[in-house]
């Protein structure tokens, strides 16, 4: 039987005493081609689907998930979820007294799609994967060993919930990675290009074709295996979106998410007070805001709220966090609609989309010529941010800066800090944008597709290194 | 719903590997397996959900003309295994021949006892409920200061079953209890550093959620009052955690033969080499049954035997699978990893780091200018090497003495100098999931604050 919004009404029908439910239906197809030297190291489909139950019993959650969406099968799971909810009611202190009260989202939503994926054939995906492994090992000599993967997710989701969401969801997140490794005797030293969107395969390659990934991962190899260790200091830095995009995320996105700041992030009671410069306008969003494409778009959020673009921070001061209905109501707020789960199996948790800072009106030229003393650092690596706000990632390419011009290339290096002091350092900001961490994920006891950007900012961050 | 028996999936991944054989595929795996879990989920010092979850799939993988398909399912009826089955073979039949695709031929595979607790079908999600409540109250008891912002208790039960159409055909059943708990300290405006602590065992009689508790509730108070401190180059003492992180992984990775055959490994070429401290020795063995990657075969149906990576700092093996033992003509160290949605790959097992003579109290007393690290949050490139990243849960170490825990620290450097700079390993040993190692103290790193 095909799985309906209706049939889905029709198993919350079967529950009683509880204080919610929500039944959320989840097809995904996740496609991978991966080629490393030559050799196809994954070719692969697969295919998960299922229904995530979530009752609020006695203020307490349950949860409980099935692949078998029969309506027998569906209801018995239903009962587990409310089993399982009674059971923590039991030892739960503080009961969650409701959710917050919102219009839920009704109807079919599609995300915007340039060249629908399934219009690619096997044979193309697999083509462009092989020969962009091979033509990187061609450009450089030193540039021996290659590997290359593209990846698709495809998704359509059901939602429905006892107060009312009734929504249909159609979505697409596409990635592309090349990896290129340079080596002379023992040494080896590795970078990436990578992109990561929604939509279609127009959108994947936008900003730039597979080809000229391959050239600048295999550019930059070559280059970071003559480049010098950077020295540790406390510097100027000019960060590229993609930093910018990590920046936004890890330092300050983690830290308002509502969950967290109740168990007592250091932005807790800050709503209203002034956290960064006031040129910092930071937003996270459920749209690709500004230019099309990231990566972490959600038009509905895993109980059925609305897509919103929830401003952060406005001018450099904090205005909001990011809710579920839970906090939503505990707060006595709007939910942003940042309720997310990664499979039907997941419960959803709160979680980023696509975190951003606006633009200013500088241009990178300008930013570099002020600096005396500093770093250019391109390419975002992975990072973390800790409960004191204490941020740290990577940078693959180290650029000195030296009275106003930019200089040597150094290798990569972690940059850290403390959020709300490195943003209260941020003097300027460029005017253009974009969004560069789509390829990744954010792991917070489950994956999620999420987005970064922003234009070029300069601030001051302490930088690792030799002594 | 209860799981499929091991008989049960043995029948699917032989219904599978069939059609594949007799739809044109020269040869066929299939990897099934079931599982059961439930799980009392902690949020902000509090129980906040209860989870059960009932799941099965199916991993099939062709090769025709050597060329690899792979696709998998969630629901294992006969129109799905055929669609799968379907999809695979398209792939494999659009994809480029590689002479060494192969899957291995059966050899005999001895059973390992002990990775099913006999009891653990009857442990109740209350009883799951009791331990995540008892994990959460040790925490807060330790220190009124601990605040803990998740965690959470997991009862799993499974099967996983694989054939393959040279004849390799196995089954078995196993039980994990798991549990972590993350958190802060908090005083006044003060925010201490997150600690995570996790671990787990196949045995119901192993369940200590008490001392991961207590670990994690000690880390975040002494992380309290953190400073700054002068950069220097000097003593570096890496905790369990922080050793996986930096070192470990990328040892790891460097002694997997897919990335040495790729030009991906610094250790392409050098066993029998001295390529770190003698002192320093590693096995992997999945016949341990203490370690939570215990099994009696690997992802291709192969029994793994305990193998010797390093011996007092000399490279001995490379961890292979069938494919990448069949690029250098060697035999598989039963090395295959990964689930029912990929792939077979290469990977380790359980990790062992034999330990030194030295207590850790006498490690840190030698010590004249250093740092002790107990989680280490940053970037290591597992080709170079080259790590660079945050001290977390840091102490200065000053004439053999803690002086203040550290904030706003970093550290640089190369793993693999760092392997070569050992000065010491504790005799005492921690057991996280499926790693069991000392403490490494290690000499000349970079260390940057301020």
């Amino acid at each position: 039987m095909r799985i309906t919004i209706d049939l889905l009404q029709k198993a919350l029908q079967n529950i009683s005493q509880v204080s919610y439910a929500e039944a959320r239906y989840h097809h995904r197809i996740r496609n991978e081609i991966s080629v490393g030297n030559g050799a196809v190291e994954e070719a692969k489909s697969t295919q998960n689907e299922g229904v995530g139950f979530r009752v609020l019993v006695d203020g307490a959650w349950g949860f409980a998930s099935t692949s078998d969406t029969t309506l027998q099968v569906m209801v018995k799971t239903l009962n587990d979820a409310f089993g399982m909810a009674k059971i923590s009611a039991s030892a739960k202190k503080t009961k969650i007294a409701g959710l917050a009260e919102v219009k839920l989202a009704k109807g079919v939503f599609r995300s915007p799609v340039d060249g629908s994926l399934e219009d690619h054939n096997l044979e193309e995906k697999m083509n462009l994967v092989t020969q962009t492994e091979a033509s990187t090992r061609k450009h450089f000599g030193t540039v021996k060993s290659a590997a290359c993967t593209y990846r698709e997710l495809i998704d359509h989701k059901l939602i429905a919930t006892i107060d009312g969401a009734a929504a249909e969801i159609f979505d697409s997140k596409p990635e592309f990675r090349i990896t290129a490794v340079a080596s002379r005797n023992s040494e080896r030293i590795s970078a990436s290009e990578t992109v990561g969107v929604t939509g279609g395969w127009n959108d994947l390659f936008r900003k730039d074709s597979a080809e000229d990934m391959s050239r600048k991962a295999a550019e930059t190899a070559k280059n970071l295996l003559e480049a010098k260790e950077p020295k540790g200091e406390r510097a100027t830095v000019i960060l590229d979106s993609g930093m910018v995009g990590l920046i936004a995320h890890e330092a300050i996105g983690h830290t308002v998410e509502a969950d967290f700041v109740l168990s007592g992030s250091i932005v807790n009671g800050k709503r209203g007070t002034q956290i960064a410069s006031e040129l910092v306008t930071l937003v996270d969003s459920g749209y690709s805001d500004n230019v099309g494409g990231a990566a972490g778009v959600l038009l509905v959020d895993d109980e059925g709220v609305p897509a919103h673009k929830t401003v952060v921070i406005e001018k450099g001061f904090l205005r909001s966090y990011l809710h579920n209905r839970e906090t939503a109501a505990e707060f006595g707020v709007a939910p942003t609609g940042n309720a997310r789960a990664f499979e039907y199996s997941d419960e959803p948790l709160i979680r980023m989309r696509n975190t951003y800072v606006e633009p200013g009106d500088y241009s990178t030229e300008e930013m570099i010529r002020e600096v005396k003393h500093g770093y250019l650092l391109k390419g975002p690596r992975s990072g973390q941010a800790d409960a004191n706000g204490e941020f740290m990632f990577g940078a693959q390419e180290a650029y000195l800066v030296e009275k106003g011009e930019v200089k040597d290339l150094l290798k990569g290096v972690t940059i850290s800090g403390r959020a709300l002091d490195v943003l209260k350092t941020v003097d300027a900001l460029g005017r253009d944008f974009a969004y560069d961490i789509g390829a990744g994920y954010c792991g917070k006891k489950q994956l999620a597709k999420v987005d970064g950007g922003g234009p070029h900012l300069r601030c001051k961050a302490l930088i690792g290194g030799v002594q | 719903m209860m799981n499929l028996s091991e008989n049960e999936l043995l029948e699917i991944c032989r219904l599978a590997v069939k059609q594949a054989v007799t739809k044109g595929a020269d040869e066929a795996e299939a990897y099934g397996v079931s599982s059961m879990e439930s799980e009392a989920a902690i949020e902000r010092n509090d129980i906040m959900l209860g989870k059960y979850h009932q799941a099965s799939g199916l991993g099939i993988r062709v090769l025709k003309n050597r060329a690899l398909g792979f696709s998998s399912i969630n629901r294992l009826g006969r129109a799905q295994i055929e669609s799968a089955v379907d999809a695979a073979l398209q792939i494999a039949s659009r994809g480029s021949s590689d002479p060494y695709n192969m899957l291995p031929k059966p050899s005999k595979i001895p059973r390992l006892s002990g990775i099913l607790d006999p009891e653990a079908a009857s442990f109740s999600p209350e009883e799951t409920l009791r331990h995540a409540v008892d994990l959460l109250e040790t925490a807060k008891r330790y220190d009124k200061r601990v605040t803990v912002d998740s965690g959470g208790f997991n009862t799993s039960l499974y099967s996983h079953a694989i054939v393959n159409s040279n004849g390799v055909e196995g089954s078995e059943s196993g039980s994990v209890f798991s549990w972590f708990i993350m958190g802060m300290a908090i005083q006044g405006e003060e925010v201490s550093s997150f600690d995570f602590q996790f671990d787990g065992s196949h045995h119901m009689k192993n369940i200590d959620v008490n001392t991961t508790a207590n670990r994690f509730a000690e880390n975040v108070v002494s992380s309290l009052g953190s400073k700054q401190c002068e950069a220097c180059k000097g003593t570096l003492i890496l905790g369990p955690e922080a050793a996986i992180e930096l070192a470990l992984q990328t040892l790891m990775s460097s002694v997997n033969s897919n990335n040495v055959q790729k030009g991906r490994s610094k250790l392409a070429g050098r066993l029998g080499e001295q390529i770190a401290s003698s002192g320093l020795t590693i096995t992997d063995d999945a016949t341990w049954t203490e370690g939570l990657a215990a099994g009696s075969f690997d992802r291709e149906g192969v029994p793994p035997k305990p193998l010797t990576i390093v011996e007092d700092g000399v490279l001995r093996s490379y961890l292979y699978n069938t494919y990448t033992a069949a690029r250098e003509g060697v035999k598989s160290t039963g090395h295959a990893v990964g689930d029912e949605e990929s792939s077979p790959r290469v990977g380790t097992s359980n990790v062992l780091v034999q330990p030194g003579s030295s207590s850790l109290e006498k490690l840190l007393k030698e010590v004249r200018r250093g740092i002790l690290v107990t989680r280490f949050s940053g970037n290591v490139n597992p080709i170079s090497g080259d790590f660079s990243g945050v001290v977390k849960g840091g102490h200065l170490i000053v004439n053999g003495e803690k002086v203040h825990p550290l904030k706003e620290t970093l550290i640089a450097g190369n793993v693999f100098d760092l392997l070569q700079n050992i000065s010491g390993l504790s005799k005492e040993r921690q057991k996280i999931f499926n790693y069991y190692l000392p403490y490494i103290r290690a000499e000349n790193v970079s260390v940057t604050s301020g």
